[in-house]
């Protein structure tokens, strides 16, 4: 008896925390929705220019949200782009190369990298844009190429962790199958060890995605600007949604600033959803790929 | 004429960090034979195994001691010696696991693989091989027109099947196999038993088991593991 009503208990408080995680989510994507969806119409994102001109006619947008829009993109882009390779590359390193203290002190270093604040990552960031300011041409300075670059810094540790798990998570079994068969351990590690751990690296990645587009403190030091345009270089200074978002929250001057704010906000979740939903697509497909291929 | 030593061990001793396993082994293992090994479990009968295709350097804490030779091409060759690739020895010197494990792919790839790992690109003749294998292992009728499947959906039986063959698409010189039915029904075990059959003479097996019955219909020879060495029992 005692049993049964400790097990119910159990079971109610599990169903109370996932129910309230649940409902706290939907409270915020249904407040989002609610007070930016009037505002999400081609004015707010292209301003007083058509959308047609603006997407294909390279029109610029100075009174919408569309050069934040692409800005975005591309920092994402940008930013994955650069950490992918390398925390692939450090991840297998970790799991399958690395041996002894080296391999702990490693990782106990990327978990640290893993917790240093955004807004630190960013100042650093811009030591860097000084320093390329000063040493290489004084045309450089906080640009695109800068914030993905710091970018890739917040999330290589992601990416490192969930490639390094996911490989040692391997179970032996499968592991030594393809050694037993004459593989060496490059073709074991590409064609075994890597499309069995594809769904915990891919993981790995999606967190990455998000990250980087959320993302404030970061970039707010090294080139988002509030007008900028559509970026047409990675030396230029580019505009961004949470950027935006966070710009107009704290310097609003009319009510129907904010409300474009809380478009803006809207978008930017539209801009993650279709980012996963890309990212999701890639990681069936190249798993399917994997599987099946002749 | 005497039959020709295939596989030759000598003062093979195994350890599992401190704890040792296996202790001055000695043992032949002739050309085209069958032999078995048995014993009661947890005695290093698949750790042996694995010493003969060098696998337990794969294994965290294991560590081998002793010389094993196999006779390859007219030749005997020390498995140890660094000139031998290893990946070439576990070619040459196939294995099956106790548990059936393919790979997570389709059927065809997972026979093919060895042919992958060696690098042979051509399609058709990766076909041929992988036909020739799957009805040596007499699996072809059942999986002919399923070989874009993905492998894990075959029965137990038609898995273990398909690890033979896999193993067979290298053309081994020796297939060890470690309590190859063991995971298996009673008419499934039968049929691989007849395979075993059918496959000594053209390839060296060794097969660890411990059914006797099993082994007194397969076996040319037997060796059981005993005190931490394998004792010659007929």
């Amino acid at each position: 008896m005692k049993r049964g009503c400790w097990e119910r208990a159990v079971r109610c408080g599990c169903y109370a925390a996932g129910f309230w995680v649940v409902s706290g989510a939907v409270a915020v994507v249904g407040f989002a929705v609610r007070q930016g969806a009037p505002h999400v119409t081609p004015k707010l994102l292209f301003g007083g220019v058509s959308a047609r001109e603006a997407l294909f006619g390279g029109a610029p947008v100075f009174d919408g949200l569309w050069p934040a829009v692409v800005g975005t993109f591309y920092l994402v882009a940008g930013a994955v782009a650069l950490a992918a390779p390398l925390g692939l590359a450090t991840g297998i390193y970790l799991a399958e190369f690395s041996r002894g203290r080296l391999k702990e002190v490693l990782t106990v270093f990327f978990d640290v990298l893993a917790g240093v604040p955004s807004v630190v990552v960013g100042l650093f960031g811009f030591s860097v844009s000084l320093l390329l300011h000063k040493m290489v041409s004084p045309r450089l300075g906080p640009c695109l190429l800068v914030a993905a670059f710091s970018l890739m810094i917040l999330v290589l540790p992601y990416v490192i962790r969930a490639t390094q798990s996911a490989l040692e998570g391997v179970p032996q079994e499968v592991r030594i199958t393809a050694l037993s068969l004459g593989a060496d351990p490059v073709q074991n590690l590409a064609w075994v060890l890597i499309p069995h751990s594809f769904r915990g690296i891919a993981s790995g990645l999606l967190l990455a995605v998000g990250r980087c587009a959320e993302d404030t403190a970061v970039i707010l030091l090294t080139g988002v600007v509030v007008t900028a345009g559509v970026p047409r270089s990675l030396l230029d200074p580019f505009e961004a949604l949470p950027f935006y978002i966070y710009y107009v929250s704290t310097q609003y001057a009319s009510p129907e600033e904010l409300e474009r704010g809380f478009g803006a906000a809207l978008i930017l979740l539209g801009v993650s959803v279709s980012l996963f939903a890309v990212a999701y697509a890639v990681r069936r497909a190249v798993g399917h790929w994997a599987l099946y291929r002749a | 004429m005497d039959p020709v030593i295939k596989i030759r061990v000598e003062e093979l001793t195994f350890r599992y960090g401190t704890r040792t396993v296996l202790r001055d082994v000695n043992a032949v293992f002739f050309e085209g034979a069958l032999t078995a090994v048995v014993g009661p479990s947890g005695r290093g009968k698949s750790t042996f195994l694995m010493a003969l295709n060098r696998l337990w350097e794969e294994v965290p804490g294991a560590d081998a001691r002793g010389r094993v030779w196999v006779r390859l091409d007219g030749n005997e060759r020390l498995v140890s010696d660094p000139s031998f690739p290893v990946t070439e020895l576990r070619r040459r010197v196939a294995m099956v696991f106790q548990v059936p494990n393919p790979l997570p792919m389709s059927i065809f790839k997972n026979v093919a693989f060895p042919l992958k790992v060696m690098g042979l690109r051509d399609k058709a003749v990766a076909a041929e091989v992988v036909e020739d294998a799957l009805r040596r292992a007499f699996l072809w009728d059942e999986v002919k027109d399923r070989l874009r499947e993905d492998a894990r959906l075959l029965s137990g039986g038609q898995q273990q099947r398909l690890c033979i063959a896999r193993a067979l698409a290298a053309q081994p010189d020796v297939l060890l196999l470690d309590e190859p039915t063991s995971s298996l029904d009673a008419r499934a075990a039968g049929i691989i038993e007849e395979l075993l059959l059918t496959l000594k003479g053209r390839c060296t097996l060794v097969v660890v088991s411990h059914y006797l019955e099993q082994v007194e219909r397969l076996a040319d020879q037997v060796y059981e593991v005993a005190d931490e060495t394998l004792q010659l029992v007929s």
